[in-house]
């Protein structure tokens, strides 16, 4: 094993052992994000509502199966380095940081990747009651779940990436938390939180296959939801894979010239 | 009575002055504004651009518009007035500067309510008041209609208010809550949306165990006076009750507040 594989492990093992202190917490603010559980609720409704029971193909268990499905993966997606960042930045513990033999990228990483085993338990609990309580059917398909994983875990190392960078920009601006909240309505709305993208005005659609939110929130649950092939999945891989690159070539950049900015506090 | 009066004004001045010391944060508040509100707007600009869909749980696109105007002006109270003073009840009892503000001679109840303010998320408040107005335009509204909708949300102010406060106030009990009133965010998230959208059990769940209903919905069918007259008094009722409610609550978790040291 090379010595960065295992200052990886060790970095894992403490986060995952920091994150277990904060299960209470994260259970809350899983519950405390429902867009989509608002939205699958809503559009339930109008299906019911609807001349036929659906809305484009869409009966209310297939909605109550896609929204449940991009809940899910939202949940495995969730990423708050940005704040880490602003504080670390602002307050000067960055500093001692800077002294380790290691990016502090990775620590920030592993501690996102270990906050995501915390909530797995929980998550399967709670989908499980809200599948049961509005008659939402999963794929049955195992490789689509893998599929469907390997595409969440690339999703995720993209925004972290991308809210990487965001973050950094706390070496100049006081703000920086904001920008990622426009960010993020960019990226639930093309990654097909509100409605599956083919809901979509066909130009939306066509600007969103050049980014990579709907392969990594939209598609994902289409898999989970079995309407999507292992096909698919492989092209959004290499999609997302592109976009890693270009997201980790910004951050290395940002950091850079950020860090020739940074002047600890009080220095 | 004008004891407090001129104390809100010393408190909306000190604050001011403190906030307006950090004018680059004004882009970062507007952006954050312009999110909140892209994500309410799409979210009923989606379910009303589907081809034969003219209405969402009855309301036509200019009345759901409505509801979204009084959920970004809620937004706006919340970030505006009620979560700056909420958010540092919780710091103040772990660091035990609570001690000071109930030495004070002034009631801490209302001393911790109103001594902050985040003037900078005030664009919340014009987006939302614009929306209302850009819907009411397009819809019939009766000056009856207004007057009623007005009086209507700030009961419907109070309900927020008094959930946030109960919710800030078992920080004397628990000392780590500020993630409890994310809890209330994502319920309160579902205000976006009139309450007839969705279905009936959760219907009457938003209605009568989370009164989430009076707080969007019931102003916006005033306005629009499809208002049933059950609900326009059930919310003064419920306003009146939880306020109550929280003042007894408030004064139990003051009694048994012990000071950051014991």
């Amino acid at each position: 094993m090379t010595p960065f594989w295992r200052k990886l492990r060790v970095l894992f093992a403490v986060q995952f052992a920091e994150m277990t202190e904060y299960r209470a917490e994260i259970i809350i603010w899983m519950l405390s994000s429902t867009l989509s559980l608002v939205m699958m609720l809503v559009w339930m409704a109008q299906a019911a509502a609807a001349p036929g029971g659906e809305i484009r193909g869409y009966s209310p268990g297939e909605f109550a199966t896609y929204f449940l499905a991009t809940w899910v993966v939202s949940q495995l997606l969730v990423v708050w380095v940005a704040w880490d960042l602003d504080f670390d930045i602002r307050q000067g513990t960055l500093s001692p940081k800077l002294l380790r033999p290691l990016d502090p990228i990775w620590q920030r990483y592993m501690d996102h990747v270990a906050g995501r085993l915390v909530r797995f338990p929980a998550l399967l609990a709670l989908v499980a009651l809200f599948a049961w309580w509005t008659g939402a059917r999963f794929t049955t398909d195992p490789a689509a779940y893998l599929a469907a994983l390997g595409l969440a875990f690339l999703g995720f190392s993209a925004r972290f990436l991308w809210e990487y960078t965001l973050g950094l920009l706390a070496f100049w601006t006081e703000s920086s938390t904001s920008f990622q909240e426009v960010v993020w309505l960019v990226y639930a709305a093309l990654g097909g939180m509100f409605a599956p993208l083919a809901f979509y005005p066909a130009w939306v659609q066509q600007i969103a296959l050049w980014t990579p939110f709907p392969y990594m929130l939209g598609l994902p649950a289409q898999l989970l939801s079995g309407k999507a092939t292992l096909a698919d999945a492989g092209r959004g891989a290499l999609v997302l894979a592109a976009w890693l690159l270009v997201f980790w070539t910004a951050r290395l950049l940002v950091w850079r010239v950020g860090l020739r900015k940074y002047g600890a506090v009080g220095a | 009575m004008t004891r407090y009066l001129r104390l809100i004004r010393i408190f909306t001045g000190a604050t001011l002055s403190a906030q307006l010391e950090y004018r680059a944060n004004f882009l970062g508040a507007v952006l954050a504004s312009l999110g909140e509100a892209g994500v309410a707007l799409l979210g009923i600009a989606v379910l009303f651009g589907q081809p034969g869909t003219t209405s969402v749980g009855g309301w036509s696109f200019q009345a759901a518009l409505l509801v979204t105007g009084f959920f970004m002006l809620t937004e706006g109270v919340i970030s505006v007035f009620i979560q700056p003073n909420m958010s540092k009840i919780a710091e103040a009892i772990r660091t035990g500067s609570m001690d000071f503000t109930l030495l004070k001679p002034v009631d801490a109840q209302f001393n911790v309510s109103a001594r902050n303010l985040n003037v900078l998320r005030v664009t919340d408040l014009l987006i939302g008041a614009g929306l209302i107005a850009y819907a009411a335009a397009h819809l019939t509204v009766t000056l009856p209609g207004v007057l009623s909708a007005a009086v209507l949300y700030l009961s419907a102010v109070v309900i927020v208010y008094c959930i946030w406060l109960g919710l800030s106030t078992t920080a004397f009990w628990w000392v780590k809550t500020q993630n409890i009133t994310e809890l209330f965010n994502g319920v309160f998230g579902a205000a976006r949306f009139p309450v007839t959208a969705f279905p009936v059990p959760v219907r009457a769940l938003l209605t009568f165990v989370l009164p989430v209903a009076f707080i969007t919905t019931v102003p916006a069918q005033a306005m629009t006076g499809t208002l049933t007259p059950a609900l326009a008094f059930a919310s003064p009722l419920v306003a009146g009750a939880l306020f109550v409610l929280t003042r007894l609550f408030w004064l139990k978790a003051v009694a048994s507040y012990t000071s950051a040291s014991s």
